[in-house]
């Protein structure tokens, strides 16, 4: 990969790939491990993009594919456990956040089913519905259901933890 | 009053410090770790498997009646593990002070060597372990009771040490196939076991390659 395309292609979008990467990790070492495979397939897979859909939506697909992916294969290797009901240390970051409002919102997103995690963050980088249903497959009124749903149940998981 | 999850999101990252973005230099590292320890660890499957075989297939040609037999597959396939331990020996002479991208080139051209060098082996023991995985057909025909049964129904079929010529001829030829396709077999059998990691890893070092242009 060079450093052109890197800079150009990837960096600009750099900060939501750390966003997605980290509601899928526990750790610095997973993420950073996350976050390389990510670049690495965009990379790979720039051939493939076609003028139908905007760069950005093809790269968000392609992080959440990847950390999908990624979270796949650790469960089935015993190496992660996501789901709901699942002790602290679990869904605790390792390597956390400044901010401690923004841990606790990272922990509780960490509890959401995998799906649910991609629809929230981006939608929590403002993505209109039409492009997180682009990105996810579907169509923007099942995004707006289930978002209202998502943040019915994040406030039920950080009632009372977040002033 | 409690924060929305949009202010607490816009807000948490505010902080500069917040979204560092991991460098993305040794992007194969972990990779190529991963992809060389589950070669290594095959590898070392591989001979257990190989010794576990060896006692196994001579103890169950001592319980056909057959021990010498099973004791020359035994001596076979305790040649083969010789030969791969001492091959293992020669990977750990890898320089591991090399880079990810140079340790994972030299990591693949020590298994096709390795591969190639086998392939010479191989054409010998395919044919030496099929001939000596006909013993207890042989230890049968020597009882007499299939010959008989075969002499009874032609009766002019020409024997030799009292196993029909032709069954003989057969297993000759088996054997002279196994000799000339003996590489192939074994690049087949190779393949088998461990093709969709070779193919990684051929992959791995394509992109490393293509990294570094």
């Amino acid at each position: 990969m060079s450093s052109d395309f890197y800079k150009a292609s990837i960096l600009p979008f750099a900060g939501i790939i750390v966003k997605i990467c980290r509601a899928y990790t526990n750790s610095q070492e997973d993420f950073e491990d996350y976050y390389q495979e990510v670049c690495l397939q965009i990379w790979r897979s720039k051939d493939n993009f076609n003028d139908q859909s905007k760069w950005s939506t093809w790269v968000y697909r392609i992080t959440l594919n990847v950390c999908l992916t990624l979270l796949k294969k650790r469960k089935k290797n015993g190496q992660y456990f996501a789901s709901d009901s699942l002790p602290d240390e679990v869904t605790e970051d390792s390597h956390a956040f400044g901010d401690e409002s923004l841990n606790e919102l990272y922990k509780a997103i960490r509890q959401l089913s995998e799906i649910d995690r991609g629809v929230i963050l981006l939608y929590l980088e403002e993505k209109t519905y039409q492009e997180i249903a682009d990105v996810m497959g579907t169509n923007p009124n099942n995004i707006g259901v289930r978002i209202k749903r998502i943040k019915e149940r994040l406030k039920k998981l950080l009632d009372g933890k977040v002033n | 009053m409690e924060k929305s999850i949009e202010s607490i999101w816009k807000e948490g990252f505010l902080e500069n410090d917040a979204l560092v973005a991991p460098t993305v230099n040794n992007l194969y590292n972990q990779k190529s770790k991963s992809i060389t320890d589950r070669l290594k660890k095959m590898f070392k499957i591989n001979l257990y498997a190989i010794v576990v075989m060896a006692i196994v297939i001579w103890g169950i040609y001592a319980l056909l009646g057959v021990p010498l037999a099973g004791m020359f597959i035994f001596l076979l396939l305790m040649g083969v593990f010789t030969l791969a331990v001492k091959q293992g020996r020669s990977l750990k002479e890898l320089d591991h002070g090399l880079s990810s991208y140079e340790y994972l080139k030299a990591f693949n051209e020590w298994i096709h060597g390795i591969i190639s060098k086998n392939v010479k082996v191989m054409r010998f023991f395919y044919p030496l372990i099929f001939l000596a995985s006909m013993a207890p057909v042989w230890y049968v025909f020597e009882q007499g009771e299939i010959t008989g049964k075969i002499l009874s129904k032609y009766p002019d079929i020409p024997l030799l040490f009292g196993i029909p010529i032709v069954a003989l001829a057969i297993v000759g030829a088996i054997m002279l196939l196994m000799l000339v396709f003996g590489g192939k077999i074994y690049r087949w059998d190779v393949y088998l076991a461990y093709g969709s990691t070779f193919k990684k890893l051929d992959g791995l070092v394509n992109d490393m390659e293509e990294l570094r242009k």
